[in-house]
């Protein structure tokens, strides 16, 4: 059995506004392990932004449980989940959401400097560059993310997404913004990671890009569904 | 029109969600177009409208300007054989008249009030056409020489000392032993020239003969009195400088001959100055009218910068709404409707505010600054405030919704809606938002310490030493309310009388038979007989309680006795200014000076100087306590005393009246008054300076604050999807606070500097204010206004963050707000 790198037990998430009450998850039961590449696929509207976000601790469930390497994070104040969303998670957002003030690889280093103990310079150095080689943009380091196209910017999120070593990478629609060839171009770098180890956990709308995972979830109305697991299918 | 209320409803709706940006807008633009349209209402009233009388352009005063050997002015003020010379001449006017400002008791009236008087000759109120409520004005019948009893009252005169009586006109009223016939009252409407202090009302018209200039000073043309006016419509055809070159010689040649006496005046002439009516009661105030339009014009500026960056972050805050209307078919013109729909609404309630404020600053200005600017009276609400208050509401309702639609890059709007939060499409990019804290924490701080500077030195001036004491003392003026006065031997028993009663009376500590420090000095004309220069030093007669009642301390040399003032002595007491000015060492004891008269003065003693606020030297603008004074005994007939009262005891002006009249029933009180109000009086302009100032700088800091925490607070709602992706990527809510901290500082040190740089321009253009800043006193000043600035910096930093910083991630990740 591989180490389990997340688990979520009946987790829900209810959103109260203007007196009414969407229940946007209703116990949702995940877990991933090292390794796995696992999509989540839905109609608009079922929930998948939502659980994403909890995975990636931007926001806190309304019950249930849920831990990363064994490490209950259920219940963590604003600045914990910080730290556990520096150490463990790695984002790649569907609009990049890169800041256009500083260089490529300050975009790429950012995560580190807010490391409880800052690494040292040359670490830095190393690190951003392996993580730019990673995703091939190496040659673009000193360019501000503005001056790139949507592919490269999304290839440089997903490099910044990978440069604190995180345990899994959380993808939201990482194509939505970009046309088919440079969406093929980041899911084709994202298929390359996880070959190489990654844990890789992605919300997409497009069924090709979600048959490149190996495990398929399916949410509907706030529950998953179905749950195939290709490996074992094979 | 459905449509317009529709977008009104919805404008209100969307404000409605946000009370503090409403009342932010609504606050700043009402207090400061309040200010605006007081500022504009007054200049109006000063620079514009046309007095209420007939014909003014060809209404003009005729001043009489006495000049030294060198062409010096050395007074502007008539003498009275000069009036009524120039009066008698009828030259160059066509109708003219003579007015002479005085004070009198009502001795008829049950309280015995002291009323302002003006002694007129008939053409006065012919000129002006002056409303009447009842009877009549003077007619020929009150000609000059007449003599003729009779009098006219104020409206309000009317009303609150005769309760508005219906037979006010049988009525007879009695001043300084004359009755006169009341035989007209002004109407309420009736606005009289403020030909001598601003803000002065004349209660009581009584005809010319009846003034009260002594028999000596009637012939005298080496007296002056700023007292006297005249005024007239010049005669068709007649230019001022026309009127200026036919006067003059007839004035100047009269008054040669008049002096030709007196060595003093060898050298000296006359000549006529003719201005206009309106030029003359406007005076300075024209000036002080439109740099208070310029300071408030000033302030608009500042509210109106901090607006407009509300206003921008209010437009990048509603971004997404309106890239949804603009999906939906909204063009350009339908934002900017709906924009206008917005502001509109807010600089309407704004302006009414301005209206309620403008109405309070009106009262304001008419209860405290009528002593300083002139027919304040008139002010009030009217088509012109009315006409300015649409034209702003208008114009700047247009600017702020033009400005707001200004920033929305249409073509953005639309990615705005698809990609939830690549940056913002609404951004100003981060230079200018830096020149823009920048600009605006310089600005804020030249103003908060330009403020912190004006407010000390108005304070300062409150609170300077004067160098003598106003504690329990109050000054008495006699009033002799008969025609036939007595001589100075008939008046010594009765003064003495008067003066042990006085002094009998429990409350009394100690009494002077001299006037106050504060009113009472003349400017005399003296000669050192040493070298023959002249001078010009206040002069006052005193006893020989004066100084030590006071507790003004003598330096050198010997007090008046009381057999001194027996005897009349030639002595003469100096003070350090004038002993400087008569010899540089100041070491004047024995030195003779000569008043015009045969016997000269032999100085006896020196006392130190005192610091009458607003007192400068004769010929000089400059304030300063080097003031040069002159003392010498006086009679003992004088009708004016210093009563100083035991601590915490005090004396009535009807216990007063009983006194007077038990000794001698002519007599009665003319005016009985606290030392310290005389003094508050007179420092009356500078407590103004320093309310105006205070209520200004606490504006000021209020609006710089504002204006900081709108740019700061806009910046960081522009960064929202930029701090919202580094909280995703783990930083914790220090990281961001010092971010923002840490990109803010740059542009405030920036900011800072810029406002040194301002300093030194404005240190090249007015050296002169600014060199007296320049020393380690400014210190505190500096470090309270960087302390000041610091703070709202860092309030601004972190008040508008915490709205992102305090929830979980996804909030500031998410396009919809
Ligand atoms: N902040 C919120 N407040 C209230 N309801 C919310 C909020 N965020 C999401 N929801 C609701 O939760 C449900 C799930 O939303 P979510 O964004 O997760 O859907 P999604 O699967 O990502 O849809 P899409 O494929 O369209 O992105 C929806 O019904 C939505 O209305
Ligand atoms: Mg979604």
């Amino acid at each position: 059995m591989t180490e389990i790198k997340i688990e979520m037990k009946s987790i829900s998430k209810v959103f109260e506004t203007d007196d009414v009450e969407t229940h946007a998850l209703k116990d949702v039961d995940i877990v991933i392990r090292a390794g796995e590449y696992v999509s989540i696929a839905g109609p608009s509207g079922c929930g998948k932004s939502t659980l994403l976000s909890l995975l990636g601790l931007l926001d806190m469930a309304s019950s249930g449980t849920y831990s990363i390497e064994g490490l209950d994070v259920s219940d963590l104040s604003l600045d914990e989940a910080a730290a556990i969303r520096n150490e463990k998670i790695g984002f790649v957002f569907q609009s990049f959401n890169l800041i256009d003030e500083i260089s490529v690889f300050d975009n790429v280093a950012l995560p580190l400097s807010y490391k409880k103990d800052l690494p040292t310079d040359e670490f830095i150095k190393e690190r951003v560059e392996t993580c730019l080689k990673m995703v091939e943009m190496s040659h673009r380091a000193d360019h501000k993310p503005n001056q790139l196209s949507g592919g490269q910017q999304q290839r440089i999120a997903i490099a910044r997404a990978l440069v604190a070593d995180p345990a899994i990478l959380l993808v939201d629609e990482p194509t939505g913004n970009l046309d088919s060839q440079s969406g093929d171009t980041v899911m084709a770098v994202l298929a390359e990671l996880n070959k190489n180890g990654t844990t890789i956990c992605m919300v997409t709308h497009d069924a090709r890009y979600a048959d490149m995972a190996n495990i398929q979830l399916k949410l509907l109305d706030g529950q998953i569904v179905k749950q195939e697991d290709l490996k074992v299918a094979v | 029109m459905r449509k317009l209320i529709l977008r009104q409803k919805q404008a209100w709706a969307s404000l409605k969600k946000k009370p503090g940006f409403m009342l932010t807008v609504i606050l700043t633009m009402g207090i400061t177009l309040g200010a605006l349209l007081c500022a504009i209402t007054l200049n109006y009233l000063l620079l514009v409208e046309p007095m209420p009388y007939p014909e003014q352009e060809r209404l003009f005063v005729a001043e009489h300007r006495l000049s030294g050997a060198e062409k010096e002015t050395k007074g502007v003020a008539f003498t009275y054989p000069g009036l009524v010379h120039l009066y008698k001449s009828k030259e160059a006017f066509e109708r003219a008249s003579m007015l002479i400002y005085g004070g009198d008791v009502i001795i008829s009236h049950s309280s015995q009030p002291l009323v302002n008087t003006a002694y007129v000759t008939p053409e006065f109120h012919q000129i002006l056409s002056s409303p009447l409520a009842l009877g009549r004005m003077f007619e020929d019948s009150e000609a000059i020489d007449t003599n003729n009893p009779v009098a006219m009252l104020s409206y309000d005169t009317w009303q609150q000392e005769y309760n508005g009586s219906a037979d006010i006109l049988e009525q007879k009223i009695n001043l300084s032993g004359v009755s006169y016939r009341v035989v007209g009252v002004l109407a309420k409407n009736f606005v009289e020239p403020e030909l001598g202090a601003i803000g002065r009302k004349t209660q009581v018209w009584i005809p010319f003969d009846y003034n009260q200039t002594g028999e000596g000073a009637r012939q005298s043309f080496g007296n002056i009195s700023g007292a006297l006016n005249f005024m007239g419509h010049l005669k068709h055809g007649v230019s001022s400088s026309q009127a200026v070159q036919l006067l003059t010689p007839l004035v100047n040649d009269r008054w040669i001959e008049g002096v030709a006496e007196i060595d003093f005046f060898k050298g000296w002439s006359i000549d006529i100055r003719v201005r206009s009516v309106k030029e003359v009661i406007l005076g300075e105030s024209e000036s002080i009218a439109v740099m208070l339009l310029a300071g408030v014009l000033g302030l608009v500026l500042i509210a109106c910068a901090n607006i407009s960056n509300l206003f921008m972050s209010r437009t990048a805050e509603k971004q997404r709404q309106m890239a949804i209307q603009a999906a939906i078919g909204a063009t350009k013109n339908h934002l900017f409707k709906a924009m206008f729909a917005e502001t509109g609404l807010l600089m309407f309630m704004s302006i009414i505010v301005a209206l309620i404020l403008s109405q309070i600053g009106f009262y304001i200005m008419q209860q405290y600054l009528g002593a300083i600017l002139p027919r304040v009276n008139e002010l009030g609400l009217n088509a012109i405030t009315f006409g300015a208050a649409v034209l702003v509401t208008v114009v700047f309702a247009m600017f702020f919704a033009k400005l707001s639609t200004r920033m929305i890059n249409y073509r953005v709007l639309n990615t705005t809606l698809q990609s939830s939060g690549k940056g913002s499409g609404l951004q100003v990019s981060k230079k200018t938002r830096k020149i823009l804290i920048a600009s605006q924490v310089a600005l804020a701080t030249v103003l908060v310490f330009a403020n912190f500077s004006l407010l000390k030195d108005a304070v300062k001036t409150i609170n300077a030493p004067i160098g003598f004491s106003t504690e329990n003392i109050s000054t008495l003026i006699l009033n002799f309310s008969s025609t036939n006065f007595p001589t100075q031997e008939e008046a010594i028993p009765i003064m003495n009388e008067i003066m042990e009663k006085l002094e009998a009376l429990p409350q009394v500590d100690s009494l002077s038979q001299s006037g106050s420090p504060l009113d009472g000095f003349n400017v005399r004309a003296l000669t050192n007989l040493a070298n023959n220069e002249r001078y010009t030093p206040f002069f006052k007669g005193i006893d020989h309680n004066y100084f030590d009642m006071i507790e003004q301390p003598m330096l050198q040399g010997d007090n008046f006795t009381l057999a001194d003032r027996k005897d009349g002595a030639n002595l003469m007491i100096v003070n350090q200014a004038f002993a400087k000015q008569l010899k540089a060492d100041g070491d004047v004891l024995g030195m003779q000076i000569s008043t015009g008269r045969p016997e000269p003065l032999k100085i006896v003693g020196i006392v130190k100087d005192i610091a009458i606020p607003g007192a400068t030297p004769i010929g000089s603008n400059v304030a300063s306590a080097g003031v040069p004074r002159a003392y010498v005994p006086n009679g003992l007939g004088g009708q004016t005393f210093m009563l100083k009262t035991k601590p915490g005891q005090t004396v009535s002006r009807e216990q007063l009246g009983a006194l007077l009249a038990e000794v001698d029933a002519r007599y009665s009180v003319f005016s009985f008054n606290a030392a310290s109000d005389i003094l508050t009086q007179s420092l009356f302009a500078e407590i103004t300076t320093a309310t105006t100032t205070a209520v200004l700088a606490s504006l000021v800091f209020l609006l710089a604050g504002i204006g900081l925490y709108g740019i700061l607070s806009y910046g960081t709602q522009l960064r929202r999807f930029e701090l919202g992706a580094r909280m995703a990527i783990g930083a914790t809510r220090k990281h961001l606070i010092s971010l923002i901290i840490g990109d803010n500082t740059k542009a405030v040190l920036a900011g800072f500097a810029g406002s040194i740089v301002l300093f030194a321009l404005a240190y090249i253009g007015l050296s002169d204010y600014i060199q007296p800043l320049l020393s380690w006193q400014v210190l505190p000043m500096i470090v309270a206004t960087l302390i000041l600035i610091i703070l709202v910096t860092l309030f601004a930093c972190y008040w508008p963050l915490r709205q992102y910083i305090n929830q979980p991630a996804i909030y500031s990740l998410r396009a919809n707000d």
